[in-house]
């Protein structure tokens, strides 16, 4: 009788030898430099932050040890009402600053789409404000904004003949986040423009032109055929600026501060003080954490969204 | 074609010729103002060579950092070359919490506000200078303290009983207004018709509205006899977002308040507090409509460009209202006194916040600690008579010798002139009271400003801000150890007891 001791026989070996074939080997090999390069500058501070957020660590006492406190911070986050007005802010900057932003950057696009002749030097003129770094535009719109020597102000008086002398753009409650907002929808709509008509461009001409024989009109070819047809490109786009509005610090920081009151604190900006003015490093965390949770859930609708459009397509 | 290029030239000769005058003027204009001339009022001496090290300098952008360029010469002979870092003006702290926490040995000498040197100090990121300080011969090393104020000496400088940090600026708020106005005999006649009593310089922060009210004209209305084409107002508030609180605790320290008890427990929401906060949203009524975007910039430009009647800044802007080089249109005819005070009793109390300031420190993980120390010795006394009589800079007196030497001053229209300049300022800085500078300034400070700013914005009531500040502060005393706390800010209520800001 013999007895076989060859480790060949065990059902790990020769899973082991059917599934690191010479081939994947070798592809793993190619594949695990980036690998461990992600793992270290993505992976391994993410799986940090999630540590930190367990734990209360304040940085500006230097003596204090870190305690574990477990879920206490997030609960600290839910509560905070400075935070929620926070979220409230960049969430209005999302609906309204970006949903507009695609309604411009949409309709400049048909319009561009519809132009011959100089439309590269168009969309280059379009496209200065993308080009234009975010501290200079913020700059731009501080001086154009302000209340007693701003143009925008002297324009208003000169319309009214005097009998108004505008408005505190920056310093009223009632109108500081919309002037943040409208900076940043005259520096982003040519961003989401340009993604509109790369899409309105790779449209076959022949889809259009037999919805015309049919009689569609102009609007129905829109909403039925263009809209569609350019929907996935375009829902890039608009994942791409919510969350990059979702992150929204330059200009606040440069135009207002936060304020008056708390009327312009974006989350992106709360995050900043409470990590780099009073480092509270778990708490910071566990505000990052939320944040994070809150624009993947976005993201998955968005793709969701984008997933379903191009399931129809099919179908 | 020689002769019609000939002729060419002598037309445009001329014009050449304006555009090199012209040139050379600018560059004499910019060569007058690279920097202050030396005054030589004080003994001093240069260490001796280093030969040749590199000496890393950290401060707040802007013209504040200038004294590390009017002085280069100097430092050259020490064998010092100065590279300088700088960070804006709000993130001072950030800045410099990060590099200290990562001890990357980044900076040499640091130049941050005093309220965070609880932080600095407390943990153990600054070098103790006093070693330094008694060091001989005194010439070289002595930075003669005794002549500095004593609120910037006692509170700004040590901690722990330890120097840190030696005083450049010396921050305090002052009152500045228009004498003229205030002299305008049909003003005075129109206040005492208006009031029933005679206009003054307000001594109260009632007195602040009142006055304030009454300066308020809109365009087209006559202002000192003369018809106004812009509306004008009577007063200006720091409304932006920052340093909003100081302007807000000038009321509350003179209505007798203190941040904390003995305990730590806050005292910012008593009924006195928020009178205090609604006196100061009752203001901007009387403020240009922009106010709550109003920095220290915008809030100098509106007085010296003649907007407002009267504000409360820092005492470096007297310098530049006196100076039509700096764009001032109300050159000599500015006043400058107490920050308004309150009522308390038969007797009103004036307090002025020392917000900002500036101190120079020794980064405890420097490599060049000699080094760095004589550059910042230099800088706090050698040439510091220079650097704060200069509008080329932002920086404010803050030793006898500064307030001793009127004609140092030279951008007042007379010696007369500065010389009233530094009695308000003298006054001024014995009104002095101190921000929070325990561990979490930044922190508490921040809390502050932002319910006073919403506050002033009309979110919340005085009230209701300062309850939220007031549980704020509590939470951030727990989060940093309460124990700890306590003691270091009975340790601060001490230096407040012996400068007499507090019983």
């Amino acid at each position: 009788m013999t007895v076989s001791t060859s480790a060949a026989s065990t059902p790990f070996v020769s899973w082991a030898q059917r599934v690191f074939t010479p081939r994947r080997v070798v592809a793993l090999a190619f594949v695990l430099p980036a690998l461990v390069i992600l793992l270290l500058i993505t992976i391994y501070p993410l799986l940090y932050t999630l540590r930190l957020t367990v734990v209360q660590w304040e940085l500006s006492n230097a003596r204090a040890p870190i305690e574990f406190v477990g879920l206490n911070n997030f609960g600290r986050v839910l509560g905070d009402a400075r935070f929620w007005n926070a979220m409230r802010n960049t969430g209005i900057l999302i609906g309204v600053g970006v949903s507009l932003e695609l309604v411009i950057g949409v309709g400049l696009a048909l319009l561009l789409n519809q132009v011959v002749r100089f439309r590269s030097v168009l969309v280059a003129l379009f496209l200065i404000p993308v080009l234009i770094a975010p501290v200079v535009s913020g700059y731009m719109f501080r001086l154009i904004l302000h209340a007693d020597v701003g143009p925008l102000n002297y324009l208003i008086y000169l319309i009214t003949q005097g009998s108004s002398r505008g408005f505190g753009w920056l310093s009223d409650t009632h109108y500081a986040l919309m002037s943040i907002m409208v900076t940043t929808i005259w520096q982003w709509t040519p961003f989401l423009m340009l993604i509109a008509l790369a899409g309105l461009q790779s449209i076959p001409q022949e889809i259009i032109e037999s919805a015309l024989v049919d009689g569609a009109a102009d609007w129905r070819i829109f909403w039925s055929i263009k809209l569609p047809l350019i929907f996935p490109v375009l829902s890039v786009g608009l994942l791409i600026r919510i969350m990059d509005t979702f992150k929204t610090f330059d200009l606040v920081y440069l135009l207002t501060s936060g304020g008056p009151g708390s009327a312009t604190e974006t989350v992106a900006y709360y995050t900043y003080l409470k990590g780099f003015r009073d480092f509270s490093m778990g708490y910071t965390a566990a505000m990052a954490f939320v944040q994070l949770v809150i624009i993947v859930i976005i993201a998955r609708l968005i793709l969701a969204m984008q997933k379903r459009q191009r399931r129809e397509d099919y179908a | 074609m020689f002769l019609n290029l000939s002729y060419r030239l002598r037309r445009l000769a001329p014009i050449g010729l304006a555009v090199v005058v012209l040139f050379a003027f600018g560059a004499l204009v910019v060569l007058a103002q690279d920097a202050p001339a030396p005054l030589d009022v004080v003994n001093f001496e240069l260490c001796s060579d280093f030969g040749g090290v590199t000496v890393d300098v950290f401060g707040d952008a802007g013209h504040n950092l200038k004294p590390y360029e009017f002085w280069a010469d100097d430092f050259a002979q020490m064998g010092i070359t100065v590279n300088i870092v700088d960070a804006p003006f709000n993130d001072v702290y950030s800045r410099l919490q990060t590099e200290f926490i990562a001890q990357s040995g980044a900076f040499d000498v640091v130049t941050f506000y005093p309220a965070y040197i609880g932080d600095f100090a407390g943990n153990g990121y600054l070098m103790p200078l006093d070693e330094f300080m008694g060091r001989e011969p005194a010439a070289v090393w002595d930075p003669v303290q005794d002549d500095v104020l004593a609120p910037f000496r006692e509170l700004y400088n040590k901690f722990g009983g330890e120097t840190y940090a030696l005083t450049i600026d010396g921050d305090v708020l002052v009152m500045m207004y228009r004498q003229d106005l205030f002299d305008n005999p049909d003003e005075q006649a129109a206040f005492q018709a208006q009031y029933g009593h005679e206009l003054r310089p307000p001594e109260t922060w009632d007195e602040w509205l009142e006055v304030g009210e009454f300066f308020t004209r809109d365009a087209g209305e006559m202002l000192a006899g003369e018809t106004l084409e812009q509306p004008f107002y009577g007063l200006g508030e720091y409304g932006q977002r920052g340093f909003s609180y100081a302007w807000y605790l000038n009321r509350f320290a003179s209505s007798g308040g203190i941040y904390f008890d003995e305990n730590m427990n806050p005292l910012i929401n008593t009924p006195e507090a928020a009178a205090g906060l609604q006196n100061m949203v009752d203001a901007l009524q009387y403020a240009p409509p922009g106010v709550l975007g109003y920095g220290y910039d915008q809030l100098r430009d509106a007085f010296i460009q003649g907007q407002v009647a009267m504000v409360v800044q820092w005492t470096d802007v007297p310098k530049k209202a006196g100076d039509p080089t700096q764009g001032s249109v109300i050159a000599g005819r500015v006043g400058v006194g107490r920050v308004p005070g309150t009522l308390v009793g038969d007797s009103v109390v004036h307090r002025s916040m020392m917000p900002v300031g500036r101190v120079v420190g020794i980064a405890a993980d420097s490599d060049q600690p000699e080094a760095a120390y004589c550059i910042a010795k230099y800088i706090a006394y050698n040439r510091s008579l220079e650097d704060v009589s200069s509008s080329l800079t932002g920086l404010d007196p803050y030793r006898m010798t500064h307030l001793e030497h009127p004609e140092a001053y030279t951008m007042f229209e007379s010696e007369d002139a500065a010389r009233a300049y530094l009695e308000g300022l003298q006054v001024a800085l014995a009104d002095g009271f101190p921000e929070i500078f325990i561990p979490g300034a930044a922190a508490y400070n921040d809390a502050l400003d932002l319910q006073v700013n919403r506050a002033l914005a009309g979110e919340v009531s005085p009230q209701e801000a300062l309850d939220a500040v007031a549980a704020e502060w509590n939470n951030i005393t727990d989060s940093l150890g309460r124990d700890r706390q306590v003691e270091l800010w009975r340790q601060a209520l001490e230096s407040y007891r012996a400068l007499g800001l507090i019983q």
